[in-house]
């Protein structure tokens, strides 16, 4: 039976280091702000529509006509969080990764990680007590823009939160604290293995670019929905089941989209926070039972993603020549 | 003017010599290629379901709207390369700024500069003249390769017009590209810690590219990596209004993308730039802005501070 009180100590000492660090604080403010900033601009969005809804009912009313003639918005508070959402799969990445060669700095510039390693512990330890560390933080920010997010929702959105609203939200932060954990993961590998730190740091950078931005936005491109302003098909007027029978004639086209998509471990947060949030229309409203059943894929690419980094980090060992901080 | 030539000379010596540096700016030509190929291979599926609903619409009776796609320049085909820009190349920017100050600092020949007859003015001018002529010559590479597309891609016919306005779009990335670059070379020159420089300029260029378009425009930060849906018109309210033109000026990453857009011929009807300065004027003031800014921190350059024995 392994002895998990080393890294239990070590973990403790991270997260009590952690929270004295002026950069958890002031990171976290920043993520909460972009998230907030985002959720405000979206509930001003949508109260612009609703204002317009009301103005175009009651000229029809005005007009002696029956309201029903255009169809009322429907509200869904939590699709609303769709910019809190990107914000975190973003900003919050740039922040883990940062955070996780901060982790690796702090050892390597210290000149602490030699010091620790002549004690009686295993290297595995040390690596999962900083890694342990991580997801602490990861739990902690995303908790802290969830808890903000759901506070503004109730206040800006005219509209209760329900308990189920609650679970969802929980169901997406547990999400959020898994995809965090395993960039900052990367960071951390990246700042310990490489000889510099800094160098550690910059490959992790473009590693988010590729992961985090260019996957999914080649996807993105890709959509020849999204190569017109409006859509294509919108801008060519052809009706639901005329653009699915063109559609299936792009089948190929649209399978290396997909996968270019889900190459990205961003995009499999993204797609798995939309469904349970309801963000994306066609879950908008379901029961959260069936989401989580059909997005179980996601979840798990998430899980193994978080674990499996996690994993490799503990089976590389330290390099010697790595334990300070430029060798 | 000789010493900042010296001193432009020795940095450009340095970045070649750097492996990160050379990696982020191959990664950068890569997506340029991977940019050409997604203009062409979007604009051939768009064509394919123009064909295909056009046979339904004539089938039915129904008028035949004309094809969005070919409606506009023939570089719209190069769109995704605004993207490209404002985060790869950005990102080779900063990271060319950091290390065009780093590599002295961790070589430990700042304290030996200091002690020679060398002005800071002197020192920063060559600095920057390093730093333009390295991103310059990024963007001169994309700038053939994406030429090379377009002469090769059968479809595509590029009038003179275009050609001065597909100049005119590399040049304003380059402009683009160096306001993070100076930023970065001066935050690198004010705090010695290390990969402050690359730290501070990327909170400026996350803010710039992610954040200020949803105060601005309520653009999501998955929009404002397309080069479509990142131009997207702001809700038609008085407080997004104010909200353009009190933050629009700063929101850089959206003024590149609208002129990105105007140059290469797909900037779509009626939209409008935020904020009260005109894109090009706020790029411009941002430039000079962030020079300002590597000015002073080389200004402020403590070459005592960091080094190999910190």
């Amino acid at each position: 039976m392994p002895d998990f009180s080393p890294i239990l100590t070590i973990a403790a000492r991270d997260a009590r280091e952690a929270l004295r660090d002026r950069f958890l604080l002031i990171a976290t403010l920043a993520l909460a702000a972009a998230a907030i900033t985002s959720l405000a601009t979206g509930s001003l969005a949508l109260h612009t529509d609703v204002a317009t809804y009301m103005a175009a009912k009651d000229t029809l009313i005005a007009l002696g006509k029956s309201a029903s003639a255009i169809a009322s918005p429907e509200f869904w508070p939590l699709k609303l969080l769709r910019g809190t959402v990107e914000q975190l799969e973003i900003m919050g990445a740039v922040i883990a990764l940062v955070a996780g060669y901060r982790a690796a700095v702090s050892e390597r510039g210290r000149q602490t990680l030699a010091l620790i390693l002549t004690r009686p512990l295993r290297r595995w330890q040390v690596l999962a007590a900083k890694l342990l560390g991580g997801f602490f933080l990861a739990a902690t920010a995303a908790g802290a823009v969830t808890i903000a997010a759901a506070i503004l929702l109730e206040l800006t959105s005219g509209v209760g939160l329900m308990l189920s609203d609650l679970g969802r939200l929980t169901v997406g932060w547990a999400a959020a604290v898994l995809y965090l954990s395993g960039i900052y993961t990367v960071g951390f590998a990246l700042s310990l293995w490489l000889r510099s730190a800094s160098a550690g740091l910059v490959y992790a950078f473009a590693l988010w670019m590729l992961m985090v931005l260019v996957a999914p936005q080649i996807g993105d491109t890709m959509d020849p929905d999204n190569q017109v302003a409006g859509g294509v098909f919108a801008a060519l007027s052809v009706p639901k089941a005329e653009q699915d029978r063109i559609k299936a004639g792009f089948a190929t086209y649209e399978t290396i989209r997909n996968d270019i998509e889900i190459s990205s471990p961003t995009k499999h947060f993204e797609r798995f926070t939309f469904a349970v949030l309801g963000i994306k229309d066609t879950y908008t409203g379901k029961p959260l039972g069936p989401i989580l059943t059909e997005k179980s894929g996601d979840a798990l690419f998430l899980i193994l993603f978080a674990f499996g980094l996690g994993a490799i980090v503990l089976l590389v060992p330290i390099n010697p020549d790595r334990l300070t901080k430029e060798n | 003017m000789r010493q900042s030539r010296t001193i432009a000379a020795q940095a450009m010596t340095g970045l070649m010599r750097e492996r990160t540096v050379m990696l982020v700016a191959v990664m950068f030509v890569a997506l340029v290629f991977v940019s050409a190929y997604l203009g062409w291979a979007a604009t051939t599926t768009v064509n394919a379901i123009y064909a295909d609903a056009s046979a339904y619409l004539a089938s039915v009776g129904q008028p035949v709207p004309p094809n969005p796609v070919t409606e506009g320049s023939p570089l719209a085909i190069l769109r995704n390369l605004s993207v490209y820009v404002s985060l790869i190349g950005a990102f080779a920017a900063v990271l060319t700024g950091t290390r065009l100050i780093e590599a002295d600092r961790t070589a430990g020949t700042l304290p030996l500069m200091a002690a020679r007859p060398l002005e800071r003015v002197t020192y920063a001018r060559g600095k920057v003249e390093a730093l333009g002529r390295a991103t310059a010559a990024i963007i001169l590479v994309a700038a053939i390769v994406s030429a090379l597309t377009l002469v090769v891609m059968p479809q595509v016919r590029v009038g003179a017009a275009d050609w001065v306005h597909f100049v005119g779009f590399f040049a304003l990335s380059w402009a683009y590209v160096m306001v993070f670059g100076l930023v970065a070379l001066g935050a690198a020159a004010r705090f010695s810690a290390p990969a402050a420089g690359l730290l501070g300029a990327t909170v400026v260029w996350l803010a710039v590219t992610f954040v200020l378009p949803a105060i601005t425009g309520n653009v999501t930060p998955t929009a404002a990596i397309n080069p479509v849906s990142a131009l997207a018109a702001a809700p038609d309210t008085a407080a997004f209004q104010l909200l353009g033109d009190l933050f629009g000026p700063l929101s850089l990453s959206e003024s590149y993308k609208f002129i990105s857009a105007d140059l290469l011929g797909y900037l779509p009807d009626g939209i409008q730039p935020r904020g009260l300065i005109p894109p090009l004027v706020d790029l411009l003031l941002a430039l000079g802005i962030s020079g300002g800014i590597a000015l002073a921190g080389c200004l402020a350059l403590d070459p005592n501070q960091g080094g190999p024995d910190a």
